[in-house]
C-alpha cells in the first residue's frame, strides 16, 4: 500500500464532527482516493465524546486503522483519550483556547477564526481547511467541494464558508506534516455510501413499496434514506406505533400484493418475532433488517456487535424455514437486499438481513455500479393461471412446498389465510393429517432454498489456516490476511454472507482442505463457530472474538492470530 | 346480484349454540348483500378469539391473524391497495387488551376500516377470564373476589382520540346491526362499532335478557350524531339505559387521503420503472 493515512476528529456530540468528516470524505473522493470512515458516538444528543475516523488511501480500504496520523481535537478530552493512538511523528491539531499544548501539537484557534468569518458555526469549515492544508491538498479542490455542498444555501453561506475554510487553510500553511502528499486530480473511485444507504437502495431496486419501522439505533438510517427517496417512487414509509405494528403492517401489505420490509435492531426484533412466525405460518413474504447492536436488553445503543446470529436463525416458536443473510460491505448489502426480496417471494418465507452498527453507519467507497433490475419477478398467480378459481387453495400441497399465491379480491379465487394450523384451503384444522401435511409442505422448501445459498467468499482459500468470519468483519479479516501473508504466514479467509438455511455442502468443501481454522466474530461465544460444529461437524481451533461494542481493527486480528498460532 | 346464500360457507361453525356471534355474522352477510358486495370482493381481517374466527364462517377473502394485530395488518393491506374495502372482526380482549396500542394509533391515522368489536365482556376462547370490558366486581374462575379494574370504554376512548364514526350495536338486534355495518362501511375513515354481545357460556351477568331490558335505539329517538359532548355522554351511558346506534359521525381526511401519492391510484397498480431507478442509482 502506497499511501495510507488516518485522520481522527474528536469532540462533543453537537460540535459538528460529522460535517468535518463528510467534507474531508468528499474532498478525498473528488481527488480519486479511496476512503472509509467510522462514526463513533454515545447515546446522547449533546456532550459526551464522539469521534469520526477517516482512513484515506490510494488502494481500496475495508476496515479502520488502529493508529492515527492526524488528530483534530476539538476539545481537551479528545486529546486525553486518543493521544496514545498517535503514530510516532503524528500531528495533533488543537483549538487555541485549550490548556494543554503538547510538543507535537499545532494550535489553530478554530473558534476565533470562525468568528472572523462571520460566526462560530463555521468552526467545522475552519477545521476542515486546516486539515486539508496539512495533508497537502490544494485550496481550490476544497473550494470545489464547498461550492457543491453549500451551493443550494445561498451566496452568503457559500462565501462565509469559503472564507472560513481559507482562514483554517492559511493558519497551518507553514506547519509541516510528515504524511502530506501530492494530490493529483483524478476521477472518483466510486460513491461514498453507508451500509444503511446501500440497504435502502437495495430495497428500491427490489421495488419495495411499503417500509414500516419504529425508530431504533442503529437501524433508523435505512428508513431515513428510504423516506428521502419516497417522493420519487411508489413507496410509502410509515413510522409505526411499535415494532409489532411495523411487522404486521408489512405482512398486511405483502398479503395485499406489494413488496414490503421493516428494519429494526435486536430489541425491536424481539417484538417482531411474533410477526415473523405469522409470516412463516401464513407463508407471506417479508424482509426484515436487524441492524445489530450489543445487548441484551437496551445494551449499547450506539455500538456494534454480531450477537444476534443464533437469535434470528431460531427466533419465534416451533420450526419453519427462513432466509438469513449478513452482508459485509455496502456492495454486498445492496445485492443481498435484492436477493432477499426475490427469494422471500419465490419461496414465500421471511428473509432476514443482519446488518450491524459498524456496517450501518460507516462510510465506504463503493466502486461497483449499482444496477436496477430490468423487471421484478413476482411469483403471483391470477384467475387466468388457475384451472378452477372457485376451488383455489392458498396452501395447496406441491412438490416444492410452494403453493400458487393469489392476491385477495383480485378475481374469483378466494384467498383464505389463518395463523392457526390449517388445511390446504386455509381454514383452521386440528386434524393430524392436515398438521403433518402443512409441516411437510413448509419444510419441503428447505432443500430448494439451500440450493440458492452462495458459498462463503474465499480469500486465499487454499491456505493452511483459514480465518472464518461472517458479515461486516470481512474487511478487517481480509486486511489481516494480507498483513500475515506479508510476514510469510500461510493464511486465508472465508466470509459467510448466506447463513440460513446453512449451505452445509458448500461450507464443507470450502473448509475441509484447511489444516485448521479460526473463527473471527464480534460476539463472546463464537456463534458461527458453533453453527459450523453443529451443521458440518467441523470444529474451530481458536476463536478471535471482540465484544466491547467497537469494530475490529485488522491489527487486533493479526496480534490475536500470532498469539494463538504460537 | 349478491345473495345471503352466496356467502354460505361449508366450513363447520365452531361457536356455542346461542352465541351472540351468530347475530353478528347474520348482520354482516345482510350488510354485504344489501350493498351488492360479492364474496370475492369481501375482505375480512381478524385477530384471535371467538370473534376473530368469524370470517371462517362465511365465504370471503380473509386473513385470520394474531391476537391484537388485526388493525396494523389491515392498515398495511390498505396502504398496499386502498381500493380494498376491509372489515375487521375483533373482540374486547383482542382490540382493547392485546391490541390496545394499535387501536389508539389506527384511530389517530384514521385508516378507512370498519371495525366490529364483538364485546361480550369476557374471555370466551380461553374459558371465562375477565376481559378489559368486564364489569367491576364480576366474579370469574380467576378473579375469585371480583374484577378490581374499571371497565375499558371503547367508544369513549375512540371519541377522545377523534374517531370520525363511533357506534354501538347489539347482537340481539340483527336488522339494526346490519344498518350500523352498512353506515360504517359507507363512512370514509375509521369506523368503530362496539357490539354488545352475550356470551352464553361464560358471562352469566350480561345476558340477552339483561341487554334487552336496557338497550334503546338512537335511530328511533331521531338522535343527531353530530355533537361531540352529546356523543361522549351517550358513550358513557352503560347502566340501566344503554343507547345503540350511531353515537358520533364526522368526516375528516382519511389516512389514504393524507398520503399524497395515493391520489395517483393504489400502490399495487403503480408500474415499476427500471430506467428511472437506474438514473436515480447513478446520481449517487
Amino acid at each position: 500500500m502506497g499511501m495510507d493515512i488516518t485522520v481522527k476528529i474528536g469532540g462533543e456530540a453537537g460540535q459538528g464532527l460529522q460535517t468535518v468528516g463528510n467534507l474531508l470524505a468528499l474532498v478525498c473522493r473528488e481527488a480519486g482516493l479511496y476512503m472509509m470512515a467510522i462514526n463513533d458516538f454515545e447515546s446522547r444528543i449533546r456532550g459526551g465524546h464522539s469521534f469520526f475516523q477517516i482512513r484515506v488511501s490510494d488502494q481500496p480500504v475495508g476496515a479502520p486503522h488502529h493508529k492515527v496520523h492526524l488528530l483534530l481535537a476539538l476539545n481537551q478530552e479528545t486529546y486525553d483519550l486518543h493521544g496514545k493512538e498517535m503514530v510516532p511523528g503524528g500531528l495533533v491539531v488543537m483549538d487555541g483556547d485549550k490548556k494543554t499544548v503538547e510538543k507535537s501539537s499545532c494550535v489553530v484557534p478554530f473558534g476565533d477564526l470562525a468568528k472572523k468569518a462571520g460566526s462560530k458555526i463555521f468552526a467545522n469549515t475552519v477545521a476542515t481547511g486546516a486539515c486539508l492544508s496539512l495533508l497537502g491538498a490544494s485550496f481550490d479542490l476544497f473550494k470545489t467541494i464547498l461550492l457543491k455542498r453549500f451551493g443550494q444555501k445561498g451566496a452568503d453561506i457559500i462565501e462565509k464558508n469559503i472564507h472560513a475554510g481559507e482562514l483554517g487553510y492559511q493558519a497551518v500553511k507553514d506547519v509541516s506534516f510528515k504524511w502530506a502528499f501530492e494530490w493529483k486530480p483524478d476521477t472518483p473511485r466510486g460513491s461514498l455510501m453507508t451500509g444503511s444507504k446501500a440497504i435502502a437502495l437495495g430495497a428500491l431496486a427490489s421495488d419495495c413499496r411499503i417500509a414500516a419501522f419504529y425508530p431504533m439505533s442503529p437501524a433508523t438510517g435505512i428508513m431515513t434514506q428510504l423516506a428521502s427517496f419516497a417522493d420519487h417512487f411508489p413507496l410509502v414509509v410509515e413510522q409505526a406505533e411499535d415494532e409489532i405494528a411495523a411487522v404486521n403492517m408489512i405482512i398486511g401489505a405483502s398479503f395485499a400484493g406489494v413488496r414490503a420490509m421493516a428494519s429494526t435492531s435486536g430489541g425491536g426484533f424481539c417484538l417482531m418475532t411474533e410477526g415473523l412466525g405469522l409470516a412463516a405460518m401464513t407463508e407471506t413474504p417479508i424482509v426484515i433488517v436487524n441492524a445489530q447492536r450489543p445487548g441484551p436488553s437496551t445494551g449499547l445503543p450506539t455500538r456494534t456487535g454480531q450477537g444476534d446470529l443464533h437469535f434470528v436463525i431460531h427466533a419465534s416458536q416451533d420450526e419453519f424455514p427462513r432466509f438469513v443473510f449478513a452482508p459485509g460491505t455496502p456492495e454486498e448489502a445492496f445485492d443481498v437486499t435484492v436477493r432477499a426480496f426475490h427469494l422471500s417471494e419465490k419461496y414465500q418465507v421471511p428473509a432476514i438481513i443482519l446488518s450491524d452498527k459498524y456496517l450501518a453507519d460507516s462510510i465506504f467507497t463503493v466502486g461497483k455500479k449499482l444496477l436496477a433490475p430490468e423487471s421484478i419477478q413476482r411469483f403471483i398467480v391470477t384467475d387466468d393461471d388457475i384451472k378452477d378459481p372457485e376451488q383455489y387453495k392458498r396452501f395447496a400441497v406441491t412438490s416444492t412446498g410452494v403453493s400458487p399465491r393469489a392476491l385477495p379480491c383480485a378475481g374469483k379465487s378466494l384467498v383464505v389465510i389463518s395463523s392457526d394450523e390449517h388445511r390446504e384451503d386455509g381454514h383452521i384444522s386440528e386434524e393430524i393429517e392436515d398438521r403433518l401435511n402443512m409441516v411437510h409442505k413448509r419444510n419441503a422448501k428447505v432443500p430448494h432454498m439451500i440450493r440458492e445459498m452462495n458459498p462463503p467468499e474465499k480469500y486465499y482459500g487454499e491456505a493452511e489456516t483459514l480465518l472464518v468470519s461472517w458479515g461486516s468483519t470481512r474487511g478487517a479479516v481480509k486486511e489481516a490476511v494480507d498483513k500475515l501473508r506479508e510476514e510469510g504466514i500461510d493464511v486465508g479467509s472465508l466470509n459467510f454472507v448466506d447463513l440460513w438455511p446453512f449451505p452445509s455442502d458448500k461450507a464443507e468443501v470450502a473448509l475441509k482442505k484447511a489444516k485448521r481454522f479460526f473463527v473471527v466474530e464480534q460476539n463472546a461465544t463464537a456463534q458461527l463457530g458453533l453453527l459450523l460444529k453443529e451443521q458440518i461437524g467441523l470444529c474451530f481451533s481458536k476463536a478471535i472474538l471482540k465484544y466491547d461494542g467497537r469494530p475490529f481493527f485488522p491489527n487486533e486480528i493479526v496480534e490475536s492470530f500470532k498469539h494463538y498460532a504460537r | 346480484m349478491s345473495s345471503i346464500k352466496a356467502f354460505e360457507s361449508s366450513y363447520e361453525n365452531q361457536w356455542c349454540p346461542g352465541c351472540g356471534n351468530f347475530g353478528i355474522l347474520a348482520a354482516m352477510k345482510d350488510a354485504f348483500v344489501s350493498q351488492e358486495i360479492q364474496p370475492e370482493d369481501a375482505l375480512i381481517i381478524s385477530g384471535i378469539g371467538q370473534a376473530a374466527k368469524t370470517p371462517h364462517f362465511l365465504k370471503c377473502n380473509m386473513f385470520h391473524s394474531l391476537h391484537g394485530r388485526a388493525l396494523p395488518l389491515a392498515t398495511g393491506a390498505k396502504m398496499a391497495n386502498h381500493a380494498l374495502k376491509i372489515l375487521v372482526n375483533t373482540g374486547d380482549g383482542d382490540c382493547y387488551g392485546e391490541g390496545g396500542n394499535h387501536f389508539m394509533h389506527a384511530i389517530r391515522r384514521n385508516v378507512d376500516l370498519t371495525v366490529l368489536v364483538h364485546n361480550n365482556r369476557v374471555y370466551g376462547l380461553t374459558k371465562g377470564q375477565a376481559s378489559p370490558t368486564s364489569d367491576f366486581g364480576m366474579i370469574t374462575p380467576i378473579q375469585h373476589h371480583g374484577v378490581i379494574s374499571e371497565p375499558f370504554n371503547g367508544p369513549a376512548v375512540a371519541l377522545s382520540l377523534g374517531a370520525g364514526f363511533v357506534a354501538r350495536g347489539f347482537s340481539g338486534n340483527t336488522t339494526h346491526l346490519s344498518r350500523l355495518i352498512r353506515e360504517g362501511m359507507k363512512h370514509k375513515g375509521f369506523s368503530l362499532i362496539d357490539i354488545l354481545q352475550p356470551c352464553v357460556s361464560f358471562n352469566k351477568v350480561n345476558t340477552y335478557d339483561w341487554y334487552q331490558r336496557r338497550v334503546y335505539d338512537l335511530f328511533e329517538e331521531n338522535y343527531a350524531p353530530d355533537n361531540f359532548e352529546n356523543a361522549m355522554t351517550l358513550a358513557r351511558q352503560r347502566g340501566d339505559k344503554i343507547p345503540i346506534g350511531i353515537i358520533y359521525e364526522k368526516e375528516k381526511p382519511t389516512f389514504m387521503e393524507r398520503i399524497e401519492k395515493f391520489a395517483q391510484g393504489p400502490l399495487i397498480l403503480r408500474k415499476y420503472d427500471s430506467g428511472k431507478l437506474q438514473a436515480f442509482l447513478e446520481q449517487g
